[in-house]
């Protein structure tokens, strides 16, 4: 005997009942709009935030990392916390372009092509911290196994030569992926596009795509495979980052927990960032029937699992610190909770583990200026996680004699404020010159895209899908 | 200044480049005389020989760097091997007393400073002023030429002018000069008095044993200096005398090593003394001290006298105090101190601080005499220098004539009377109505410059001289390099006021000594100076017996009391002494040994005195800030920064001097606050004052901002009795009971000598040696901090000013933390060097992403500067913090400073690198040090094991406490291996399983059971 269930489809993922056309009109005549006084006083104020950090590097460079807050307890700070918060930050780009593709999760295709830009960029803003943060930066290519002249290998030993390799391969697979996802509509431009010099540069880029079967064949498996590769990095990286800390044996940081404690915060703060950037997108490109409320309410509900992961983490931390037995590790965490930096380790608490609670709302994850409040509140939150790890444990670790405040410096807050400069600058560029969703991408899973289960109407039919009642024998 | 600045040569042709005068000059200066050729007639072919090198420098100087030439010897002197430092004996006169030294010499240039193995002051150990004494003397700051009238002239116009000035033998001539005990000083100082019939000699010094010499005068009715024998003594009792710091006791080190020596305990059957001490702030000696009172310093007087009466009861001698009562004859420690006293009759010592009143000094003096410590451990000397009148005196009377009008003529040997004499005196206005006035001085200083003459001093390190120890032995002082600036010496200076001629330093001494060396005088002035002293001389002993008038003269004393309210004490200060260091660098960054504060000077105070004045006691962890007080005495007024000392007494605020300076240098200038207005001809010491908060805020560097061990095990202390019972109370299962995690783990596989089971590849090659380590024997270590200042000195530390320290950046690869523990109004302090720790499983290393730090086969963790990029993680990862990073290009400055850098550079160490911007510094074991042992040994024996002893580490060879063993852990008879094997030995963080090479020995300490 069996019962006829009813399979409960999944609501569209293009709201409006746009045709493939619209769609492309809408994605891409953005770009080929012209460039709007908005977006010139937006690059503009970018470009002067670039300037800004410009200017810190060379001073910083000038002068020596003495301008930074740095002291004898705490060696690492802002530049460590904005490295860490950064590359985080470029997580949830590549999660939902590669995890989620290999789930077959179809509402990525709206946002996955715009969070792939941001973890570029992010990336790219991320780099720059190692890099400058050491005290001879003429030097740095040390890092790297280079040959040279004193036959010296760097030590492989170090998380902070994990950190450079997997920080690079994660920022060239990330770019590649985003790059051939890009082909395909980079064709469509210049198609599109009027201008000449456009079709050149577009043409240029879209390398010959004439979207021929074999074309597509050929694109299909390169994005699969590409996928597969950057999964692991997505966990790879920012297991290696947490790594920096972990692998030390300084209170605070000596903890197992840190790698899924890393990837999970990663998350949280890469969707918030996304969500952060989405909201303000959609509306100024009216994008609201492709980035819908539910895709916002889809990500909303990552944000407050991997929310409630770090909040775990969080508790686990103590825990264990109580279970391990090792003073110093319990020390570090009273310290935290109840010492110089309480105020660090409670905004830190509130932002990011109690404020993606409000989301177990239905009603509030589908806010939109909720869920932008939010959004902010949790990256603002994620900060903090890197700074009460990286500072608290180093300000009061072993020798009561050597613990000491840090504080930043003018510097330290420039630097930061100076990244923001250079990541709006390209992403700004990235909403001018290229098509912001994946435009072949998402006609794939519009209901067009599906030629079946429509009456001749074009009006879709649910299919009647025969389950199996289950059977004793079965069981 | 400025002869320097404008050094950059120009030149057209070898010719005229060997022509110039400048370049000559340089050369006879840099090396010392018979070095070079220069300075005759320049021979071709010598000539030829030595320019090489600085034609290729001067080439290329003259595009933007100024002109450096650097000079090889053209004849090898005898006995030199470039790059091979040479040792040179020699004595630092502090006040009138001199320290045996051993000068490192490289080509000419004293470049560090070891303790002098054979002379009894200093016992091859040294304290903070003989280390940082090289940098005093190159210091670019220092007065570089005479003055007259504020103009700069040259010596010969001083000449011809004392020539002219002095040939009236009539004239009324004051002198005023700084304590010295300096022979040849003497012999001259004589024949001026006999030359000058109307002229009169006083010496002032702000901080001096005038009152205890008084006080011997009241007890004994002779003038006699106290020497201590700590190493004798069973009980020690310290009456607000820090006489383990060079501030209080002139011959600081010989205490310390003493009193240590007879405190060192190898095994359960030693003993220990008991040192008890009674004081205000809290002081080194205080904390080394097995019991401690914290007393106003009014009311150590009262004490001393109870004390007396109390013992009065039991032995004879003390009938003047017998029936004194005041608010301590019932106190708990009279009578427990009085029975510890009798105890040990002719085996204690009562000693009390120099600046408390003669019968206070009386008092000690006779219960010393009394406990029949007289002679035994308490011996009394004679100074066959001193005048038999009360100095002091003397000098205010000689002042107030001064003021009347009596003399045309003042004199001043030294000192900086007009900064630092009783501010009521005014003698910046008397000094200037003199008519003449003639000032010797290192620095161009408040006194010079209310002179009309000011005569450049020449450094101990740069003049010939001479001078007694102590205890009395003489020594010869033997210049390390021609004066830098072409001072003149004491005893040139006031040889030419006499005569009019102008001798060397050199003849004057060997003048002196002619008539003191029998016969043979050749060899034995050469024997003398190879061995830094006339080990056949020394004070005779004097037996002393109550004066007759004993009781008498000390009635109106007896009846005393204590301050009522808020008093200060003012006292020298342990870095500066009375403000003559205020410009070496080195000192104003060490941090003050019990606060931790560097660059100022502060009130001290308990915390229920800052909630009584109104200041909130407790310091922020998160900024440098604390409160201001005004303090207000007789006329004057000063508003200095409040610091919370624990263990300071109530009602009590201590101030030291040295600091507030203007234009003497670019290091003193503008550190802290003068405290000397507060000080007048009625209150030298301590006074009622008025104390109020000023609502401002002042930021002070201080370079440990957390004071207590939160119950963490990196001191481990115990009484000995307790260690008696428990010798391996130290050991981390001791201490935790429970035994190392991984320790189990090890014994079952036989690994367990190498420490707890381990991940990592063993990093320790016994199959190689040798091995270094190190012990530091908490129970010696008092925290003078002599070990950091030896350790900037050997290895080129910057000093990287107030600013950087008050940013927690300070450099030194040494640092002692002090702890407290228990109530914070009467706390324990305990000390505890920390240098790098050597670990054998270095964390540090592992995460090193350019292998920049590593180990060597030897066992030292190696820091290679030129491999480092400054990722910091190594510090970060250190558990002990002991990395240091070049925030900046601190060498750059520190070595740049001012107009004619290279002066300063010329104190470097060219065995040590100095470190660029970047780079992360730390502990090296002195590394150069070892290897040239190495090289030695190689030499010598064929294996490269030198001999327990060849390889001391800068910090272990300065230490006077004898706290530090370095050397071979292959070589199971060296004293380090010996030390490891002690009972009390344990390495910090044993629970890490870094496997430190550096390890503590426990502290003991000496209860008294009754006490406890």
């Amino acid at each position: 005997m069996s019962k006829t269930y009813e399979y409960v489809p999944e609501p569209a993922l293009v709201k409006g009942n746009h045709d493939f056309k619209d769609i492309t009109a809408m994605v891409t005549d953005i770009n080929m709009r012209p460039t709007p006084t908005a977006w010139y006083i937006a690059f503009g104020i970018s470009n002067i935030l670039l300037l800004l950090l410009l200017v810190s590097i060379a001073y910083l460079f000038w002068e020596g990392t003495g301008i930074w807050g740095l002291n004898q307890p705490v060696g690492w700070g802002w530049a460590i916390i904005n490295f860490v918060w950064w590359v985080g930050i470029g997580h949830a780009g590549t999660l939902i372009s590669a995890i989620l593709f290999l789930f077959r999760q179809g509402w990525r295709t709206a946002i996955n092509r715009f969070a792939e830009a941001m973890t570029i960029f992010a990336v790219m803003c991320a780099g720059i911290f190692p890099a400058i943060h050491v005290g001879r930066i003429w030097v740095i290519y040390w890092v790297f196994p280079i040959p040279n002249s004193m036959a010296m290998w760097p030590n492989f030993n170090s998380p902070l030569l994990w950190d450079v390799f997997a920080v690079s391969t994660y920022f060239t697979v990330s770019f590649l992926f985003w790059y051939v996802g890009l082909i395909p509509d980079l064709a469509t431009l210049r198609d599109r596009i009027k201008s000449k010099f456009g079709k050149l540069i577009y043409g240029t880029f879209a390398l010959g795509w004439r979207g021929s079967n074999r074309h597509w064949w050929n694109y299909e498996k390169s994005y699969m495979l590409l996928a597969g590769l950057a999964t692991p990095l997505v966990l790879s990286v920012h297991t290696i980052v947490s790594f920096d800390f972990a692998v030390s044996l300084i209170p605070g940081w000596h903890t197992t927990i840190f790698p899924p404690y890393f990837v999970a915060g990663a998350v949280f703060s890469g969707f918030a960032m996304v969500l952060t950037l989405m909201i303000i997108v959609r509306k100024i490109y009216k994008l609201e029937d492709i980035m819908t409320v539910d895709h916002i309410e889809k990500m909303n509900i990552i944000i407050l699992v991997t929310g409630s992961m770090v909040g775990f983490a969080y508790a686990m931390e103590f825990f264990i610190a109580w279970y391990g037995g090792v003073e110093y590790e319990k020390a570090i965490f009273i310290i935290r909770a109840t010492g110089p930096y309480a105020w660090a380790y409670w905004i830190m608490i509130a932002c990011n583990v109690l404020s993606p609670q409000f989301f177990w709302s239905k009603k509030l994850r589908r806010h939109v200026a909720f869920t932008f409040v939010i959004s902010i509140v949790v990256n603002i939150g994620m900060w903090f996680e890197r700074f009460v790890i990286t500072v608290t444990s180093l300000s009061t670790d072993f020798l009561p004699s050597s613990w000491g405040y840090y504080s930043p410096t003018f510097w330290d807050v420039v630097t930061y404020i100076g990244t923001f400069g250079l990541f709006f600058t390209f992403f700004l560029l990235f909403l001018r010159f290229l098509p912001m969703v994946a435009v072949a991408e998402l006609k794939g899973v519009m209901p067009q895209a599906d030629p079946h289960n429509y009456d001749n109407d074009g009006n879709y039919v649910p299919p009647k899908v025969e389950i199996p009642e289950p059977t004793r024998k079965s069981v | 200044m400025s002869d320097q600045s404008n050094q950059t040569t120009y030149w057209k042709s070898l010719n005229e480049l060997a022509q110039n005068e400048e370049y000559k000059k340089y050369a006879e200066r840099e090396f010392p005389e018979n070095a070079t050729e220069l300075t005759d007639q320049v021979s071709r072919r010598s000539f030829l020989r030595v320019m090489g090198a600085s034609i290729a420098l001067a080439g290329f100087a003259s595009c933007r760097k100024p002109v450096q030439k650097i000079l090889p010897y053209s004849r090898q002197p005898e006995n030199m091997v470039l790059g091979e430092p040479l040792f040179y004996a020699t004595s630092m006169p502090f006040q009138d007393s001199v320290t045996g030294l051993l000068i490192t010499n490289n080509e000419g240039r004293p470049s560090k400073i070891e303790g002098n193995p054979d002379h009894p002051a200093s016992g091859g150990r040294t304290n903070i002023y003989h280390q940082a004494s090289v940098l005093g003397m190159y210091d670019p700051d220092r007065s570089r030429s005479p003055r007259h009238d504020g103009e700069k002239v040259s010596k010969e116009e001083f000449y011809a002018f004392a020539q002219e000035h002095f040939s009236d033998n009539s004239r009324r001539v004051l002198f005023i000069d700084e304590a010295s005990s300096s022979p040849t000083y003497h012999r001259i100082k004589r024949d001026v008095l006999n030359t000058f019939a109307n002229a009169e000699w006083v010496t002032y010094e702000p901080f001096s044993e005038n009152n205890a010499i008084e006080g011997t005068q009241i007890a004994f009715g002779q003038r006699l200096r106290a020497v201590n024998h700590f190493d004798q003594a069973d009980v020690v009792v310290a009456l607000d005398d820090d006489f383990m710091n060079p501030q209080s006791g002139k011959n600081s080190v010989e205490n310390a090593l003493k009193i240590t020596s007879r405190r060192k305990v190898d095994s359960v059957e030693d003993s220990m003394s008991r040192v008890y001490s009674i004081e205000n702030a809290f002081t080194n000696t205080g904390s080394y001290a097995d019991h401690r009172l914290r007393l106003k310093t009014s009311q150590i007087a009262p004490f001393t006298f109870a004390l007396a009466a109390k013992l009065s009861e039991s032995v004879n001698g003390l009938d003047a105090f017998s029936g004194v009562s005041n608010d301590f004859s019932n106190h708990d420690w009279i009578e427990k101190l009085a029975a510890e006293l009798l105890n040990a009759q002719g085996s204690s010592i009562l000693t009390a601080g120099a600046e408390h009143s003669a019968e206070t000094h009386a008092a000690v003096a006779a219960m010393n005499l009394a406990l029949g410590n007289s002679g035994n451990t308490v011996t009394y000397h004679q100074l066959p220098y001193r005048e038999n009148r009360n100095e002091h005196e003397a000098f205010l009377n000689a002042v107030n004539e001064l003021k009347a009008g009596a003399y045309d003529t003042v004199v001043l040997v030294g000192g900086n009377i007009a900064y630092n004499a009783p501010a009521d005196l005014d003698l910046a206005q008397a000094l200037g109505n003199v008519d003449t006035a003639i000032h010797l001085s290192d620095y161009y200083d408040e006194t010079s410059r209310v002179c009309n003459w000011h005569i450049n001093r020449a450094h101990y390190l740069e003049a010939w001289g001479d001078g007694l120890s102590f205890t009395g032995q003489s020594s010869i002082i033997q210049p390390q390099i021609l004066p830098l600036f072409d001072g003149l010496s004491e005893i040139e200076f006031i040889n030419t006021i006499l005569t009019g001629e102008v001798s060397t330093g050199y003849d004057l001494v060997q003048e002196t000594w002619s008539s003191e060396i029998a016969s043979d005088f050749n060899r034995r002035w050469e024997e003398i100076l190879h061995e830094g002293l006339d080990t056949e001389t020394g004070f005779g002993t004097e037996t002393v017996s109550l004066s007759g008038n004993f009781s008498s003269s000390l009635q109106d004393a007896l009846s005393q009391q204590a301050i009522d309210g808020i008093e200060i004490a003012i006292k020298p200060d342990v870095r500066l002494f009375d403000g003559r260091f205020a410009n070496i660098g080195w000192l104003q960054e060490l941090p003050e040994p019990m606060t931790k504060i560097t660059w100022d000077n502060v009130a001290l105070m308990s915390a229920s005195t800052a909630e009584k004045i109104g200041i909130n006691p407790r310091r922020s962890f998160r900024n440098n800030d604390v409160p201001k007080v005004r303090i207000s005495a007789g006329d004057s007024t000063i508003e200095i920064a409040a610091w919370v000392e624990p263990g300071h007494a109530d009602d009590s605020i201590t101030l030291t001097v040295g600091y507030g300076r203007e234009n003497i240098g670019r290091v003193a200038d503008g550190v802290g606050v003068d405290t000397y207005p507060l000080r007048t001809t009625e209150n030298m010491f301590v006074q009622a004052a008025s104390v109020e908060p000023t609502g401002t805020t002042y930021e002070v560097a201080s370079v440990q901002d957390h004071h207590t061990l939160e119950g963490r095990d990196m001191i481990r202390t115990a009484t000995l009795d307790e260690y008696k019972e428990k010798p391996d109370f130290a050991t981390f299962e001791s201490f935790h009971g429970f035994e190392v995690p991984g320790m189990k783990e090890a014994e079952a596989r036989g690994t367990a000598d190498q420490g707890p089971v381990s991940l990592f590849t063993e990093q320790y090659g016994p199959e190689h040696q040798p091995q270094w380590g190190m012990t530091i024997d908490l129970n010696s270590c008092f925290g003078c901090g002599v070990c950091t200042i030896a350790c900037q000195a050997e290895n080129n530390i910057p000093v990287i000013g107030k600013r950087e320290v008050g940013r927690r950046r300070a450099m030194h690869w040494i640092r002692t933390d002090r702890y407290y523990e228990g109530d914070v109004d009467n706390p324990t302090a305990y000390h505890q060097p920390v240098p790098c720790m050597h670990c054998e499983l270095a964390p540090c290393e592992q995460v090193c992403p350019v292998a920049a730090t590593t180990h060597s086969e030897d066992g030292i963790n190696q820091m290679t500067y030129n491999r480092c990029i400054g990722t910091r993680y190594c510090a970060n990862n250190c558990p002990f913090k002991v990395r240091r990073f070049n925030f900046f290009n601190y060498t750059k400055e520190y070595l740049t400073t001012g107009d004619d850098p290279e002066i300063i550079q010329m104190a470097m160490n060219p065995e040590v690198t100095v470190r660029f911007r970047g780079v992360i510094e730390k502990c090296t074991y002195c590394v150069q040090r070892v290897n040239r042992g190495k090289i030695k040994a190689k030499i010598a024996t064929g294996s490269r094991k030198p001999e327990d002893g060849a390889v001391k580490t800068a910090c272990q060879q300065a230490c006077p406490a004898n706290a530090i063993s370095f050397g071979d852990l292959t070589d199971s008879n060296s004293e380090v291996s010996i030390q490891k094997r002690n009972d009390r030995n344990y390495v910090m963080l044993e629970e890490m399983n870094v496997r430190p090479r550096t390890s503590y020995l426990a502290k003991l300490t000496n209860k008294n059971p009754e006490l406890t």
